[in-house]
């Protein structure tokens, strides 16, 4: 099939359709500021002596000191806004951890010091990535999860982003296709090569001078896919567009580029996803956020997000072999009878549609399932036909 | 002397166990009189025990045959009476008198004092019921003592009910003042242990079954103050026959026992006998901890530990069914603490396993302590060093100036010196009340039951 001269407008009609709806119902510009220079170093540094001064009053009054973290991990402290997605609730419940109780004071004692490293970034305008503070004391945090875990929930407690507390996570996720930017120490990406993918930059918010004529922007969940599409040279065939993956759950940088990129182009993102609950769950991530980092979800989601595919009614619709069918384990089903009563699912009706079918037909299926009618089925039949008669949900 | 007391409460006791009496109503109150003749030259001492309330309830003293007595005073001479205003006190307390015994003894000497004094110390900590008067007039001095329980404790399976004297009798730190400091103790049950009759005995007339009870209790209880660490320096073993009364004399046995326990599996540096100068007024036998050197100086300026002491009961169990006579109950009572030596040795590998089981559940808690003070002590100079970072470095002089106002402080040198101090005293003191403790506010120490010596 030929994807170039006047098919072109009649390839992305759907998209442009799509992309003016969009642009009608979704304010963009008022979040997009938002988010973008909020917090001052000095600001910073206030809150954490803030901490410090608590601590302080507390010992003077002969009183142990203790912090209190919102817990991220309750769903009672979420609510679902339709605009931004999962997000925490104001006056959500703390766990306390206390200075004088043996099994919480060495969680104390990992807090601080990494307030510590926190304030010495700010002060001297330096970066540090999770894995710095994890090497710089492993006695003291005794895993690298600790470390991630008291970045988010300091970040949570003093409700700024991470990136405001210049601690960097090493990203994971993968991008490419008709985009080029600047790093924030000057180093120029262009994503537009064929055979390679750029890794999604560590410092989003240090992003300049992003340029793209991107129709589209592609989420793929796994990185076995992407990799597929990139030998199939999806990005030439199916140009201008953007495709990109947090290979598998997706990190925060992953999920800050997809948001960075709606907040700039104002381009339909869809996503190509297994038609399993772990693919749905995953694409809902992108889409409403995770319960963990609801309190970061203004700047971390894109409600806008269609399902492309695997859709479980495009396994009936285009017979796909019952011999790369999957049934659905027990756990599959509980996450899936979960992911219904989740609170955003109300507000989509044709995933719900989607999803019972699943529940209905009792099976799965990845992505690759699609080379079983032909190998080049998934690059050059399903995509294309997707995009051009607008097959999302 | 000491021999004669013995069987008298081993009667009274004997008598109620066969009356089924149920172990919470045994109360009421004995005195022990001992008084010299007057005259220019003391030789003989004579000695009058008393028995009043509902712990002896049933006792018929005209009823009591003269073997019996015989029984209980093979040695004794008779004496006088003792003086009626002395038994008109007792009965105004207990009502009338049910049991009234006499007795002389030949070896006059003060030392008996101290003797009698601890052994009614010894019965009153396992019968805390019963209120125990004792007077001693030697010559122109006189020696009282009341044994009044202050606080009790119910420990004891369901063959035998034991009502403890849990009173802790250890003064609380001055730093106590405005927390709540535990009066009392919890006694921990422990296995029952059977024992096999030595040979020896059985020959004697010793049969049927017989075991050991132990009882721990550790004292001041600190469970209040869960960050605060221990550390034992004495253990103290109390060994009693099957009615509750007291064996007499110090026991090879227990003596020798620290040179066959494990200390390093129990978690003690090591064990060691006292003198027999201090097991004069302690009863029993007595041992020393010996602690661990302190190099560690940041262990050194830690709060020092609470120093405590573990009472070890060895309560000697004893079932017979063609024993049901009362003389002979006491006969096997008198078997038992004569063979007890014999006993203990041969089944010794079981009852010093049965001793090292105790002393480690008891020192469990005491090394949790120390390991929670040590990852609280390194995590504190965390704590510290990471709020001192922030505060020396920081440019934001009212954030500065709020901290050493705070606390008082004139630099960031002393404020170091004060948040250490204060980080310190706010954790280690972290007082969590227990329901089960005895506490009340500490403004003043309650009364103890110190004896009063009377000098005429």
């Amino acid at each position: 099939m030929s994807l170039m001269g006047s098919s072109v407008a009649e390839l992305f009609s759907a998209i442009d359709k799509l992309r003016a709806e969009l642009l009608n119902n979704v304010e963009v510009l008022t979040d997009c500021q938002r988010v973008e220079g909020e917090i001052s170093h000095g600001e910073i540094l206030s809150l954490i002596e803030n901490v410090i001064l608590g601590i302080v009053t507390s010992l003077s009054k002969d009183e142990a000191p203790f912090l209190a973290l919102p817990d991220r991990s309750n769903w009672a402290n979420i609510s679902f806004d339709s605009a931004i997605g999962l997000r925490m609730t104001l006056g959500s419940s703390v766990t306390t951890i206390r200075s004088d109780c043996p099994s919480s004071v060495t969680k104390f004692a990992q807090i601080l010091k990494i307030f510590v490293v926190i304030y010495k970034l700010v002060q001297s305008n330096s970066y540090a990535t999770k894995r710095d503070i994890y090497y710089n004391n492993t006695q003291l945090f005794g895993s690298q999860k600790t470390v991630d875990s008291i970045v988010d929930d300091i970040s949570c407690m003093l409700k700024v982003p991470r990136r405001s507390l210049h601690v960097l996570a090493t990203s994971k996720g993968l991008i490419s296709g008709d985009l080029c930017y600047m790093e924030e120490d000057g180093t120029r990406i262009d994503c537009r090569s064929c055979s390679a993918a750029a890794a999604v930059s560590s410092n989003i918010a240090g992003i300049r001078n992003i340029v793209s004529h991107a129709k589209f922007i592609m989420i793929v969940e796994k990185d076995a896919t992407f990799q597929r599409l990139l030998d199939d040279d999806f990005c030439t065939k199916l140009s201008p567009c953007i495709m990109i993956t947090g290979k598998g759950v997706p990190d925060v940088n992953s999920r800050l580029m997809v948001r960075k990129l709606w907040d700039t182009l104002h381009i339909p993102i869809l996503a190509l996803v297994d038609a399993d609950p772990h693919g749905i769950e995953i694409m809902c991530i992108y889409k409403y956020g995770s319960v963990s980092m609801s309190f970061e979800a203004h700047s971390l989601t894109v409600p806008s997000v269609m399902w492309l595919g695997l859709l479980p009614s495009d396994l009936q619709r285009l017979r796909v072999p019952e011999d790369v069918l999957i049934p659905l384990t027990k756990r599959d089903e509980s996450k899936l009878s979960s992911l219904l009563k989740r609170p955003y699912l109300a507000s989509q009706p044709e995933w719900q549609k989607e999803m019972e079918l699943m529940q209905q037909s009792k099976v799965k299926a990845e992505i690759q399932s699609l080379a079983a009618i032909a190998p080049d089925f998934l690059t050059n039949i399903y995509l294309p036909n997707k995009l051009r008669y607008g097959g999302w949900v | 002397m000491l021999r004669e007391i013995q069987q008298v409460l081993r009667f009274v006791q004997l008598l109620g166990k066969r009356r089924q009496q149920s172990g919470l109503n045994v109360k009421g109150g004995l005195l022990v009189l001992v008084w010299t003749e007057t005259g220019p030259s003391v030789q003989s001492l004579n000695c009058a025990v008393a028995a009043a309330g509902p712990w002896c309830i049933g006792i018929n003293m005209k009823a009591l045959q003269p073997d019996l007595k015989e029984c209980m005073f093979p040695c004794a001479c008779p004496c006088l009476p003792p003086d009626p205003e002395e038994l008109c006190a007792f009965t105004d307390l207990y009502g009338s008198l049910r049991l009234l015994l006499t007795f002389q003894m030949k070896d006059a000497s003060p030392e008996w004092c101290a003797r009698i004094e601890t052994f009614l110390h010894t019965y009153s900590l396992a019968n805390a019921k019963i209120k125990i008067h004792f007077k001693f007039k030697f010559s122109q001095q006189t020696f009282q003592r009341d044994f009044s329980v202050k606080i009790k404790n119910k420990a004891g399976g369901n063959q035998r009910s034991l009502i403890l004297d849990v009173t802790c009798r250890t003064q609380p730190p001055e730093c106590v003042k405005k927390g709540c400091w535990c009066q009392g103790g919890h006694p921990v049950l422990g296995d029952r242990l059977p024992l096999s009759i030595p040979p020896a005995a059985m020959d004697q007339g010793l049969f049927g079954e017989l075991s050991i009870q132990a009882v721990t209790l550790l004292s001041p209880c600190v469970l209040q103050y869960p960050n605060l660490p221990t550390q034992l320096t004495h253990i103290q073993v109390l060994v009693y026959g099957p009615s509750n009364v007291p064996v007499t004399g110090p026991s090879t046995f227990f003596q020798n026992l620290p040179a066959h326990l494990d200390c390093q599996e129990v978690g003690l540096h090591g064990l060691h006998c006292s003198s027999f100068k201090d097991l004069v007024h302690s009863g029993g036998t007595v041992y020393t901890v010996e602690q661990e050197n302190c190099e560690d100086p940041e262990q050194e300026s830690s709060p020092a530990p609470i120093r405590q002491s573990l009472l070890l009961y060895i309560f000697l169990q004893h079932s017979d069914p063609f024993t049901y006579q009362l003389s002979d109950m006491m006969a096997t009572e008198v078997l038992i603490e004569r063979h007890l030596e014999d006993i203990l040795n041969n089944n010794k590998q079981a009852v010093t396993k049965a001793v090292q089981t105790e002393l480690k559940n008891t020192l469990k808690a005491q090394n949790q302590r120390k390991k929670n003070q040590q990852k609280m002590r390194s995590a504190a100079e965390v704590i510290l060093g990471s709020s001192l970072s922030i505060v020396s470095s920081s440019s934001n002089m009212d954030f500065r100036n709020a901290c050493l106002h705070s606390m008082k402080m004139s630099d960031t040198y002393d404020l170091s010196a004060s948040l250490r101090e204060s980080l310190r005293r706010v954790t280690s003191w972290k007082f969590t009340p227990k329901n089960i403790c005895y506490s009340a506010q500490v403004e003043e120490y309650p009364e103890s039951d110190e004896p009063t010596r009377t000098e005429i």
